[in-house]
């Protein structure tokens, strides 16, 4: 099963749980910026958690379905609906998509709605695994398709059968609607949903030179999947001058000459010179992957202990929705193998 | 196995990174020395990954080890103390003078060589179009730009860590008469197999990347080919020649 790329959208990269394993020869950890997100939308589509999805940012893409496929959406609400009916497609869902329909994802202007939207198809994106990862590396050029975003033309090929998505209203003369049957929605009550929290951080190497908590911070333009750049108050480190570079991490606030901060993402380079003031937990990475140009952040300070306990909270929130997902499909089979 | 009490390595400091890494910092200024004991402690962490799958790929820089690990699973005040263990040990084989490791040999003299491998030679085609700033590296130290391809093309410089891009391997130190300040304003874009001067150390570009080296000269070497079964040219702790060609 496929779709075709019809308008490739702002920055419509594949993307997986990332290539952990290569940092020490200079490869971005990359994968996801939302790994959160990745991972509802993957076990939405019957997949597992680290499969290769499209991440789709600001404005998503306009794809046509070649053949029918469930999708897995979420992250990010991007105005995705079906093109031919306007049938809503939004995001926490798995949706039945016919062959031959437009699924488009055209943006919202709002700095209050996040950045991304991740989409995945049953099985995972098809595209070779390079240095362990289906991730696209965008500055080295490698992974993904191609190790660049995604084009007009493209077909974006997932290796699973259409199984899930072979129900009766589902062969290629069927009409658009909606899932006659229950469709698998996310349980939207996790422990960290609220959008508008500070994040939270961890004293860096350089803590204690200037407070990042107490101001209000805009995510400026010019932000990418390497780092946010951040506007507000600038700090300035004087002694700075010959620091020996060492490792950094998503997550790692580092300040550069110019004095505001930038909070590195998924494709943070793997050594960096700049003093670090704090890192980010963990378990906020995620909220960092959706803050877009515009959007406000702010910082709380929190402990080693807090954070991991933050991070298990999360896990526990996934393994709680992966099983009630699990649970939703199976009443799927009995359904449809009792003829409906 | 007795488990030692947890303790620092003596004159390394290990300090949280976030609650998911540690930064272990040998040292304050770039020393072959503190390097080689770095790329140690990262070859050490990896080879107990083998038995300890909790820790992370580490990355040794100049004089630091950063030392991801799986906050699931591993408290960080527990990674600490198996670090410091690991720490503790790569210091006991260095002073017992049994770090020939892969890594690296530490003399007395404060030289750094990698048992029997041999330089990897790299041609380069200095100054021209190829090198634009080696006029201005010249005019930094006052002498001519062929005393600076003499001594950029006369030592041997060691590959003391990877970062800033895939297969980007710093090499270094280079002496003072060297050393050259990065330019004021960064280029967009570097052609790739430039090979630049940033401070006390040298570097190819291994594609084209956005940059602040004195670009002194371009190489047609390969440092990165994701085809190959080890992508980057050079690893950490690789010896290298810089050969100038017409």
């Amino acid at each position: 099963m496929s779709l075709e790329v019809i308008e490739p959208g702002f920055l419509t990269t594949v993307q997986d749980a990332g290539r952990p394993d290569w940092t020490h020869v200079g490869v971005p950890t990359g994968g996801a910026c939302d790994r959160w997100s990745l991972t509802v939308a993957n076990l939405l589509a019957g997949n597992p958690p680290g499969a290769a999805a499209l991440e789709m940012t600001l404005v998503g893409g306009a794809f046509r379905a070649t053949t029918s496929l469930r999708i897995g959406l979420a992250g990010a609400d991007l105005g995705g609906h079906v093109r031919e009916t306007g049938r809503l497609l939004g995001p926490g869902q798995a949706h039945l998509v016919a062959a031959g329909s437009t699924i488009a994802f055209p943006g919202v202007a709002d700095a209050n709605v996040g950045a991304r939207a991740y989409l995945a198809m049953p099985g995972g994106i098809d595209v070779p695994v390079v240095l362990g990862s289906r991730s696209t590396a965008l500055a080295a050029g490698f992974g993904g398709l191609g190790g660049r975003a995604a084009r007009s033309g493209d077909v974006i090929v997932a290796t699973g059968a259409a199984d899930r998505a072979s129900g009766p209203h589902n062969s290629t003369q069927a009409q658009d609607r909606s899932d006659p049957w229950p469709e698998s929605v996310w349980p939207a009550d996790d422990a960290d949903h609220d959008t508008g929290a500070p994040i939270r951080i961890i004293g860096g190497p350089w803590k204690g030179r200037g407070d990042l908590v107490g101001s209000t911070w805009r995510v400026a333009a010019g932000s990418d999947r390497v780092g946010l750049r951040l506007e507000g108050p600038t700090f300035r480190f004087d002694d700075r001058a010959d620091l020996p570079s060492f490792g950094v991490i998503p997550g790692s606030i580092q300040v550069p000459p110019d004095g505001a901060p930038i909070v590195l993402i998924a494709d943070a380079q793997t050594t960096g010179g700049y003093p670090v003031m704090a890192v980010a937990i963990a378990a906020d990475m995620r909220r960092l992957g959706q803050l877009r140009p515009g959007a406000e952040v702010r910082f709380a300070e929190t402990t080693v202990a807090a954070a991991s306990d933050a991070l298990r909270r999360q896990q526990a929130d996934l393994d709680r929705g992966a099983r009630l997902v699990r649970e939703s499909a199976a009443w799927d089979d009995a359904w449809q193998g009792a003829g409906g | 196995m007795t488990r030692r009490p947890a303790s620092e390595p003596p004159g390394w400091r290990i300090e949280p990174f976030g609650e998911r890494a540690l930064l272990v910092t040998l040292g304050d200024r770039l020393d072959l020395v503190v390097n080689a004991q770095a790329r140690r402690l990262a070859a050490a962490v990896e080879a107990h990954r083998a038995v300890d799958p909790r820790l992370g790929r580490a990355v040794a820089a100049a004089v630091s080890v950063l030392v991801p690990f799986d906050a699931l699973s591993l408290g960080s005040p527990e990674a600490a103390q198996l670090v410091a263990e690991l720490a503790m040990t790569v210091q006991a084989e260095a002073r017992s003078g049994g770090a020939d490791t892969a890594s690296g040999r530490a003399g007395t003299d404060g030289a750094v060589t990698n048992g029997a491998r041999l330089p990897i030679e790299i041609e380069v085609h200095y100054g021209g179009r190829d090198g634009p700033d080696l006029p201005a590296v010249a005019d930094a130290h006052g002498v001519s730009p062929d005393d600076i391809i003499e001594l950029h093309a006369g030592s041997t410089w060691t590959a003391l860590f990877l970062g800033f891009a895939p297969g980007f391997a710093y090499l270094g130190p280079l002496p003072p008469d060297l050393a050259t300040a990065r330019r004021a304003n960064p280029r967009e874009r570097v052609p790739a197999g430039s090979v630049a001067i940033g401070g006390d150390q040298t570097a190819v570009y291994p594609f084209e990347l956005p940059g602040g080296w004195q670009l002194i000269g371009r190489t047609e070497a390969t440092m990165w080919d994701i085809a190959r079964a080890r992508p980057n040219l050079l690893a950490p702790g690789d010896l290298v020649r810089f050969v100038p060609i017409r």
